[in-house]
């Protein structure tokens, strides 16, 4: 039993530390507060490639450093803290790359991996899973991979497509087996399809926070060569479970709105020192006591899957379970932040009468998403209620 | 980040959830809380023998000088039976008062006999209003010519004071020797004590103790005085934490004996546990219990190894408290009717989460100590 971090740890967060206040110093990036990570910036990557920190935990063999994913925790968590612009190499890094390592063929680890691990041009991913009548119910997809001689023929259309107008590649669950008789979850094929392969048509979709961020993807008789099919034909629905876990685990879901809650407790602490709203202050005192203890929960239960999977287990229960519980958190925190801040709150960026320079206005619109994304808060409860806990189904 | 226990623990850990299984079945702990002693003395022997009640006491005094993780862990096991015994106010409480305060001659004598379960020291922290008073407390000691004490006023809800070989007390002196808190050792044979039981939500034996002219020697002083607060600051993070401890091996058990019911009910032709509403129920009782889980052993882990971790302590007694309590309540609304019976054993904890969310301060006090950590 140790809650410490090794002396190696605890230099490698100061090197992650000092490497982004370098660049913060520097004017490289200022912080994306509202997405995911901070937005894509291709230079950026290539300096994290050049320190080796993509890939962190894959085999040598492929460019990675064959650390465990407590180290990646850290690292993630430091990036997170001043929501560094790592969005070009983010979902091949978290999800991309540890499905490949599994499930991919030679070809495809050696063709893919050490270009992520390098960020060359080219190489960032977008995820091409929900659909219009597939949301939580994924098994349900129905765009279509037609085998044909070498060839998959792509049709169809996917939805809720972050960055799915900026990224190269695009990674995929298509129907593969279409017999009336074929179990649902022995039909779908997984695929790493070119963005820019002809008859793919992307149309933005502008979200409630009247951003760009994700997209509706149009398959028409798309081709695609059969070695771009991703593990075995039919299991992708299998595969797929497996990767979640990875999109869920991570302790980016607990800090999307990280620089938001440091304004928070710095607002906090200087009502007390200027002795107004006196009430007002003692309620919001309990209220960001309560968020840090919420805050240390959620970090200790991203930590402890990172363990898990370093165990060599299957972090499904947990993955899950962190991902519902700190995307709560975050809504909370958003909540919370309005209510202390008052009716400033709802001012976005741009005049002196606006809350955190417009980033809580912002947050509390992208709030809705949080719990959502990658598997809504109840789609997680039933895995923990059913893989942890061994309820029966219906 | 080691999550797994060291191999030591984990053997301290089995052996002391065997015995307790074994002896301590929920029927028997219901039988004998209401018995007039409140508690077993067969067990109160048994579990001094096993050398529990010396845990991290030094060897000298009988102790095995365990790390005080190793004593956390086995309040989790008693957490999970709910075993009751004097052993919190007695070897935790009591026990560390005088191994903090105590000098040698003080330790020599009552150490040994505390870890042998001999004598049952119990301690009185709470006015009549039940309110934790020791930095200012409402018990008066006035000092007498001959260098004694006359106590006067009242503790309420000290556990086992009927069979207690003596109270601990925080008073303040009435005199030129400073007004300032300290610590008094009541014999229970001193006169001008009155005990009267309180009928309590758990039932286990707690009391009302007025003391009335109650005549004291010099030596009943524990430890310098004025320095009272400062003893019991110093032993309230473990008495804490060992509450937690506690805390989170009833959490378990709520979350064990609601999960498995809910497989084997039968309602509208299927197992309860097969309806997502009731999933999700559960899913939220296992995030409860991870989470408690996870804050819990960081800060008795911390605590264990001398860490500084005020914070972490004060955040998991406000997770804990909570957590617990919320759980006992989701186990009672999914149990249903047989859950609000006797027979069952589920109110055991229902009482058990109330008792001590309240102990040491409840989840907004701690909230409070937090705020202070972070500088608010």
């Amino acid at each position: 039993m140790n809650f410490t971090f090794t002396k190696e740890q605890n230099e490698f967060r100061q090197e992650v530390r000092d490497f982004l206040k370098a660049e913060m110093e520097a004017g490289t990036f200022t912080a994306d507060i509202a997405g995911l990570v901070g937005g894509p910036s291709h230079e950026f990557s290539r300096k994290m490639a050049a320190k080796g920190w993509i890939g962190l935990t894959w085999p040598k063999q492929y460019g990675g450093q064959e650390r465990t994913y407590v180290d990646k925790m850290i690292l993630i968590e430091e990036l997170e803290r001043v929501k560094a612009p790592i969005g070009y190499h983010f979902g091949a890094d978290r999800q991309v790359g540890p499905a490949l390592i599994e499930f991919g063929s030679d070809w495809q680890k050696e063709f893919f991996l050490p270009r992520i691990v390098k960020a060359e041009d080219g190489i960032s991913f977008c995820l091409l899973f929900s659909e219009p009548n597939a949301g939580s119910d994924m098994a349900a997809v129905a765009t279509k991979a037609v085998k044909d001689g070498d060839y998959y023929i792509i049709n169809g259309q996917k939805v809720w497509t972050s960055g799915g107008h900026i990224a190269d590649y695009g990674w995929m669950l298509a129907k593969t087996n279409f017999g009336s008789s074929v179990n649902r979850y022995q039909a779908c094929s997984e695929f790493i399809i070119d963005m820019k392969s002809p008859g793919i048509t992307i149309r933005p979709l502008i979200n409630m926070a009247g951003e760009h961020s994700f997209n509706e993807v149009f398959f028409d008789d798309v081709k695609i060569h059969k070695k771009y099919l991703v593990g075995q034909e039919n299991a992708g629905f299998q595969q797929i479970m497996a990767q979640m876990d990875f999109e869920r685990g991570g302790i980016e879901r607990l800090m999307q709105n990280y620089p938001l809650y440091e304004k928070l407790k710095s607002y906090v602490k200087a009502m007390n020192r200027e002795g107004k709203d006196i009430e007002l202050y003692y309620w919001a005192r309990d209220q960001v006591a309560q968020l840090e203890i919420e805050y240390h929960v959620g970090r200790l239960l991203c930590y402890y899957t990172a363990w898990v999977v370093d165990r060599g287990k299957q972090p499904s229960s947990q993955a899950a379970m962190a991902k519902a519980y700190c995307t709560q958190y975050e809504q909370r925190l958003n909540d919370v932040a309005t209510k202390i801040l008052g009716p400033v709150s709802q001012i976005k960026e741009g005049v002196k009468w606006s809350a955190f320079d417009g980033d809580l206005a912002t947050c509390y619109l992208w709030a809705p998403s949080y719990t959502l994304q990658g598997g809504s808060v109840e789609v997680l409860k039933n895995i923990v209620a059913l893989r942890g806990l061994g309820l029966p189904r219906r | 980040m080691d999550f797994d226990l060291n191999e030591d623990t984990i053997l301290l850990k089995n052996s002391a959830e065997r015995y307790l299984k074994e002896k301590c079945p929920s029927s028997f702990v219901k039988e004998i809380i209401k018995e007039d002693m409140g508690f077993s003395k067969t067990i109160w022997k048994e579990i001094a023998e096993l050398g529990w009640l010396g845990l991290t006491y030094d060897e000298k005094y009988g102790g095995t000088g365990s790390p005080f993780f190793d004593l956390f862990i086995l309040f989790e096991e008693i957490g999970k039976v709910l075993l009751p015994s004097p052993f919190f106010c007695s070897a935790i409480l009591s026990g560390l008062i005088i191994n903090e305060a105590g000098d040698s001659n003080l330790k020599d004598e009552y150490l040994p006999l505390i870890i042998q379960g001999e004598k049952i020291f119990t301690i009185g922290l709470l006015n009549e209003q039940g309110r934790y008073d020791f930095d200012d407390p409402d018990l008066e000691a006035k000092e007498t010519q001959d260098g004694g004490y006359i106590m006067n006023g009242t503790r309420i809800l000290v556990p086992y004071a009927h069979i207690a070989d003596a109270i601990l007390v925080c008073a303040k002196i009435n005199g030129s020797r400073g007004g300032a808190p300290t610590i008094f050792k009541i014999g229970s044979k001193a006169n001008g004590q009155k005990k009267v039981l309180l009928d309590t939500l758990t039932e286990e034996k707690s009391y009302a103790v007025i003391f009335e002219d109650v005549r004291l020697s010099s030596d009943s002083v524990i430890g310098a005085l004025g320095e009272g607060a400062t003893y019991l600051n110093k032993i309230l993070p473990k008495a804490i934490i060992i509450k937690c401890g506690e805390m989170l091996g009833g959490l378990q058990r709520v979350v064990d004996m609601t999960v498995a019911y809910m497989k084997e009910r039968h309602q509208f032709g299927h197992p309860l546990g097969s309806l997502q509403v009731v999933q999700h129920y559960c899913a939220d009782m296992a995030t409860y219990l991870e989470s408690t889980r996870l804050i819990t052993y960081q800060a008795a882990f911390l605590l264990s190894e001398g860490i500084p971790c005020d914070k972490e302590i004060a955040m998991a007694k406000a997770w804990c408290s909570d957590s617990y309590k919320k759980c006992t309540w989701i186990g009672h609304q999914l149990h249903g009717g047989i859950g609000f019976t006797e027979e069952h054993d589920l109110h055991l904890y229902y009482k058990h989460a109330k008792e001590s969310e309240l102990a040491f301060g409840s989840s907004w006090f701690h909230r409070s100590k937090v705020a202070h950590v972070m500088g608010i």
